[in-house]
């Protein structure tokens, strides 16, 4: 918890980037097109967030890197799979 | 006892796993994504095996959807459309060609325009349009599906239409059962401006009714979403455990912030209940 005080702007820019993601489905819900396209950018933000954060944090490991994307990768899959049944 | 142990090592964070709970090493999400896409591929290939126990089943009636079109015009102060007969009749025809020739679009594969089906059945128009939805449940969320998109609400809340047929078809489309709905706008040419003469006054054919649906089962959209729920579900709880625990116990370990995949997941499963079934063009 104390991490999350001390780096309070960064978790701003994350959940901002997250609430954009949910609106732009939420307003965009008739073009799938935009709704992958969305889901790749928040993806990609996701994993760029967690590289800024970690190296200004100075902690930044190739695995962490790696857990980043795996996890941003499972969730990619999770939406596209549901998309492209829509 | 060597099956609890299993499971602790799975969700709780301790020594055998490295102070992280083994579902979330990078090695065990890279797994669950892999299986997860290996299901995809299983349910997406299934009924084309001829196993029929995917796809949608609706109860769909044309007079509610038109029902529901003219509610959302007189909302805005526009007339209702009338229910034309013979544009039902064509919006059946446009289905039943889609199901039999396995395409989905506006325009059929030989590049046909949707305008070919109200000429074929006599309907003379000035203006027309056409609007598309297949894997709805129920006429409800079609009609907000089509007004939530500004070109099928243009549609539906045109003057220029006076009216319209609608016509509900179900059937294999690409091997898996669906419900398809076909909905025509017209206005009939009755101006007097001349219009150049018909060489030979068209035949109505008759169109084959479609081949009737075996109970379905499974809808392939509600088990996708079931299974992706309990995975972010599970990777969520598994995630809020290992985080307090790590805090707790002062652990310190290379590796993402547990806050930050929470926040990333809680997305996931906002963004899955979100998406409807169903598609419109």
């Amino acid at each position: 918890m104390r991490s999350i005080s001390k780096h309070l702007p960064h978790y701003f820019v994350l959940f901002g980037t997250f609430l954009a993601g949910i609106l732009a489905f939420s307003l965009f819900s008739y073009d799938r097109i935009f709704q992958m396209i969305v889901a790749v950018a928040v993806a990609a933000s996701y994993v760029a967030w967690g590289i800024v954060h970690h190296a200004i944090h100075r902690d930044l490991y190739f695995s962490v890197v790696v857990e980043y994307l795996a996890v941003a990768t499972l969730g990619l899959t999770l939406v596209f799979s549901l998309i492209l049944r829509t | 006892m060597k099956f609890i142990h299993r499971i602790v090592h799975l969700l709780i964070p301790r020594e055998s796993n490295n102070q992280k709970a083994k579902l979330l090493h990078s090695s065990s999400l890279t797994l669950i994504t892999l299986a997860f896409v290996l299901y995809q591929l299983a349910i997406t290939f299934i009924p084309r095996l001829g196993a029929r126990v995917l796809g949608y089943a609706a109860n769909i009636s044309p007079t509610e959807v038109i029902s529901l079109t003219n509610q959302e015009r007189t909302a805005v102060g526009l007339l209702p459309l009338e229910e034309n007969a013979t544009l039902s009749q064509a919006a059946q025809a446009k289905g039943v060609d889609m199901l039999n020739r396995g395409y989905w679009a506006h325009v059929d594969p030989d590049g046909t325009q949707p305008w070919k089906f109200f000429t074929d059945f006599g309907y003379k128009y000035r203006y027309a349009g056409e609007n598309l939805a297949r894997d709805f449940s129920n006429p409800t969320s079609a009609v907000e599906a089509w007004m939530n998109s500004p070109s099928h609400k243009e549609n539906i809340l045109s003057e220029k239409y006076k009216e319209i047929g609608v016509a509900v078809v179900e059937g294999s489309l690409a091997g898996v059962d669906t419900t398809i709905i076909v909905q025509f706008f017209g206005t009939k040419y009755v101006d007097t401006i001349p219009i150049a003469p018909v060489a030979k006054a068209q035949e109505i054919k008759p169109f084959p009714t479609p081949v009737p649906v075996p109970a379905v089962l499974v809808s392939p959209f509600n088990i996708t979403r079931n299974a992706s729920l309990g995975i972010a579900g599970v990777l969520l709880a598994v995630l809020v455990i290992d985080g307090v625990l790590v805090s707790r116990r002062r652990i310190s370990r290379i590796g993402g912030r547990t806050f930050a995949h929470v926040a990333f997941l809680g997305m996931i499963i906002v963004i899955v209940l979100l998406l409807k079934a169903g598609q419109i063009i």
